[in-house]
């Protein structure tokens, strides 16, 4: 019996947690999941991190994005790369000790703000053509030359 | 067909007996009936020629085709490669085909085993000192050696000796030299001092020691220099900038016009993977024989630079950006709705196809402005282009080599129409053409008579008093030939008018047929005929004294109109191919396509209509200029009524039919008239002289967007001004 008030405790305790109707729709839609779980820190873009160690390995550790992250809007548009190098470690349980408890060592490799994966964007990296042109454009004069 | 000539006549006999079924024997025997010619016979077969025919041609004449090398049709017989030796019937030793006359009777014996052999002793010694570089030479694949010696050649060598080498000669940017390869057929030596008419090229040395070179380290310097290149048999002289570039096997041919003079010499485009190779001549004895001059030949790579392909449009800062088609055309048609009447204007250049000339000229007809003009200047008064005898080379190109007396007026056919002058420098060759030139003093490649530069000259012919006038006056068949650009003077109308009385009084005076022309203009762009036959004023005259609220500039590249000719908040829309004089001072650009890129017609200066073909597409979003015009006009809710390009040319056999029978050259008349009409202005000739735009040979090379564009023509300025050391090549060249 106990049982089965706990699984009811822990899904209101799911459905509520959220912030009301709105905060559990925006979690179900962002997320896929509504699930709730102790806070274990927040990054300096506003990334959640949560645990809860009753789920099986590997869905216990997980991250709520931020909403808008280095100027961009990621209330939709998140991307696995936002997560910080430091978060990085502990998310993917490569070790159990959180940056908020144990400070990550400075390295000078690491970076001051952490920067999203830009594949797919405008910005993403183009290799170089090493072939010759075979037609090349005009390219107009600038306007204050003339 | 048959060995044995009795059998063989016997049937010619039948047959002759069978009149209506068999023409071709009722002409030979009319033929064998006037005494005069010869009979011979080639591997038994008879063929009648007329005495002096050489053996080479006599067997030509019956379809057998005898290996040569120095032999060429259009140069002079040399006779020294000893490719072409042949076996006679009864005679002690093999003759050279190419420079031994036929006599009665003869029985050439083409492919006996003394031919055979005597050409496979030949090929053996030309090859003893040709290197065995095929793989890594330029000709191979069209190498007249290479065919053959794979046809005529031993199977074996016996050849254990060193071979010969020559020094390589810098002879210009254009031609590479690669003299191991050269067997001394001496066909470049004889073109240069026969055709081009530069004694440069020549040979020194003897037997194995024979050079082929300038005698002194100098450049080959002649407008019609590429042409070495095709004459050449083997690789000894092969393109500069197409080296290492193409195998002719891979390359894919397109028969098309050139469009860097008005003279419209065909051309084949080499294309490989969307890109141009190289231009070659291409055979026609109207225009062009089978010579092109070294822009047409070597501007292409100016195609493949400062092209425009995408549309542009000024932004706020005035700076001009990319953008997309449905940008440009709706603004474009924007543009065009907001204005009325003569507030529109166009501009055509010279490299524009007669298609987009009449989809302009219909879309500002629609428009209800009539502001059409050409940038190259053409005088109105008088008949003015009301009479197209006015502005044609109406005597033909071909039609020089029939006449015995021409006077240039104004003009250095030399640089503006190198095939022209070629044409001309064959009959003063040939036919004993006199020649008298009226204007700056030019170095023809010919000899002339010079009369002097200024326009009293011009006058005193006109009215009978000058020496010159003797001359004119015993000559049976004269041609007068002004250069256009003469006529773009300020007194253009009263040198028209001259020159018209001067060939009007020629006309009388040498009492020629009726059929015979002797006013001629010489153009010097390839679209003005068919702009003035589309009905384009001339000149931008009006466009200056009327300035209007949106120019519309086809392809004009010629700097006529600048900015500060126009109002400033006039709007300039640039329509064109190159970003040359144009394109940085419009506020659209639509990207159109070169001459390679689509199917165009041109006009020749004779009035031959001729179209180009499409070898490569046009590069990046750039159209058919024809095409960006029909969507402006879709757009601007006037909408041409033809969307393929066959339609276009219904319009333009509607309005100019001549425009579309290709290879067909409209004549024209009422000279008289026309003389008549010029009489009536009223205008003095200036006291200038009269000099063409392109007096030397460094003027020759940039004349138009695609060869300002080239590079290989500004190497070609450079080592003309400064010497062909100035250019640097790759080591390895």
């Amino acid at each position: 019996m106990a049982e089965y008030v706990n699984l009811v405790r822990r899904a209101v305790g799911q459905l509520t947690g959220h912030g009301g109707v709105r905060g559990l729709l925006l979690q179900f839609f962002r997320a896929n999941d509504i699930k709730t779980g102790a806070l274990v820190g927040v990054d300096k873009y506003g990334n959640k991190y949560f645990e809860d160690n009753r789920y099986f390995f590997g869905r216990h550790r997980w991250v709520i994005y931020t909403t808008e992250m280095n100027g961009k809007r990621t209330l939709w548009d998140v991307d696995g790369s936002m997560v910080p190098a430091e978060w990085h470690r502990w998310l993917h349980c490569m070790t159990d000790d959180p940056p908020t408890t144990h400070p990550p060592v400075p390295k000078k490799f690491l970076a001051e703000v952490h920067q999203i994966n830009v594949s797919g964007s405008a910005e993403q990296y183009y290799p170089y053509s090493t072939t010759r042109k075979k037609i090349h454009e005009w390219v107009p004069s600038k306007a204050g030359d003339q | 067909m048959l060995r044995l000539p009795a059998v063989s006549r016997a049937i010619a006999g039948v047959a002759h007996s069978k009149t209506c079924l068999a023409p071709s024997n009722n002409f030979r025997t009319s033929v064998r009936a006037s005494s005069n010619m010869v009979e011979v016979f080639v591997d038994g077969k008879p063929v009648m020629v007329e005495p002096g025919t050489t053996v080479l041609q006599a067997c030509e004449k019956v379809g057998v085709q005898i290996p040569r090398f120095c032999f060429h049709e259009r140069l002079s017989v040399a006779g020294n490669c000893r490719m072409c030796l042949v076996e006679i019937e009864r005679a002690p030793k093999p003759v050279a085909a190419c420079a031994m006359p036929v006599m009665k009777g003869w029985n050439i014996l083409t492919n006996s085993e003394k031919t055979r052999k005597a050409r496979e002793g030949v090929m053996e010694f030309l090859l003893a000192n040709h290197p065995l570089d095929c793989p890594i030479c330029d000709q191979g694949g069209e190498c007249d050696l290479q065919d053959q010696s794979m046809m005529f050649g031993a199977d074996r060598s016996r050849f254990t000796e060193g071979k010969r080498a020559v020094e390589d000669k810098n002879i210009g940017p254009l031609i590479k030299t690669i003299m191991t390869r050269c067997i001394q057929c001496t066909r470049c030596v004889r073109f240069a001092s026969e055709i081009a008419g530069v004694e440069d090229l020549g040979t020194t040395g003897r037997g194995n020691s024979m050079q082929i070179g300038t005698y002194v380290e100098k450049m080959f310097m002649s407008e019609l220099s590429g042409n070495v290149i095709d004459v050449c048999p083997v690789g000894a002289l092969t393109s500069k900038p197409y080296a290492f570039t193409a195998r002719p096997w891979e390359t894919r041919k397109t028969e098309s016009i050139d469009v860097m003079d008005a003279v419209g010499s065909n051309i084949v485009v080499s294309t490989r993977g969307g890109e141009v190779m190289r231009v070659m001549p291409r055979l026609n004895e109207e225009v062009n024989e089978e010579w092109i001059s070294d822009k047409t030949r070597f501007s292409y790579d100016g195609l493949k630079r400062q092209r425009l392909t995408q549309p542009m449009v000024k932004d706020a800062s005035g700076q001009l950006v990319t953008t997309s088609w449905e940008d440009v055309l709706t603004r474009v048609a924007g543009v065009l709705q907001s204005v009325q009447g003569n507030e529109v204007a166009a501009i055509a250049g010279g490299m524009v196809d007669a298609e987009a000339l009449v989809a302009l000229k219909d879309l500002l007809n629609r428009l209800d402005s009539d502001n059409l003009c050409t940038e190259e200047v053409f005088p109105m008064a008088g008949a003015g282009t009301d009479m197209r005898s006015n502005y044609l080379l109406n005597s033909r190109i071909a039609g020089i080599e029939e006449c015995d007396v021409l006077l240039l007026i104004g003009t250095n056919p030399r640089y503006e129409a190198p095939l022209f002058n070629a044409r001309i420098r064959k009959s003063w060759l040939h036919n004993e053409l006199q020649v008298a030139l009226v204007g700056h003093e030019v170095d023809l490649s010919y000899s002339y008579n010079h009369l002097g530069d200024s326009t009293q000259v011009l006058k005193d012919i006109a009215a009978g008093t000058h020496p010159f006038c003797e001359v004119l006056a015993q000559a049976k068949r004269p041609v007068v030939v002004v250069g256009s650009t003469t006529l773009q003077r300020a007194d253009g109308a009263a040198i028209l008018n001259a020159v018209s009385t001067i060939a009007q009084n020629a006309r009388a005076s040498s009492g020629v047929e009726e059929g015979w022309k002797v006013l001629n203009v010489l153009h010097r762009v390839a679209s003005q005929v068919a702009a003035l036959d589309l009905g384009y004023k001339p000149g931008v005259e009006a466009i200056r004294n009327a300035p209007p609220k949106v120019l519309f500039l086809l392809g004009a590249d010629g700097g006529c109109i600048t900015r500060q000719d126009l109002p400033k908040d006039s709007f300039i829309i640039y329509q064109g191919h190159h970003g040359d004089v144009g394109a940085p001072m419009a506020d659209i650009i639509l990207p159109g396509a070169a001459y390679t890129e689509k199917n165009g017609t041109y006009v020749n200066t004779e009035g031959r209509a001729q179209q180009t073909r499409v070898a490569v597409t046009a590069p990046g979003m750039a159209r058919e200029d024809w095409r960006i015009i029909r969507a402006v006009s879709e757009l601007a809710g006037v909408t041409l009524p033809y969307d393929s390009v066959a339609e276009v040319r219904d319009r333009l056999a509607e309005v100019a039919p001549n425009l579309v029978r290709y290879d067909d050259v409209e004549q024209a008349n009422y000279f008289k008239q026309a003389n008549e009409l010029a009489q009536t202005v009223d205008q003095t000739l200036l006291a200038e002289p009269l000099i063409p735009p392109q007096v030397s040979v460094k003027d020759f090379y940039m004349t138009d967007p695609i060869s300002r564009a080239s590079q290989t023509m500004a190497k070609c300025v450079k080592a003309v001004t400064e010497g062909a050391d100035a250019i640097e090549e790759p080591a390895i060249c």
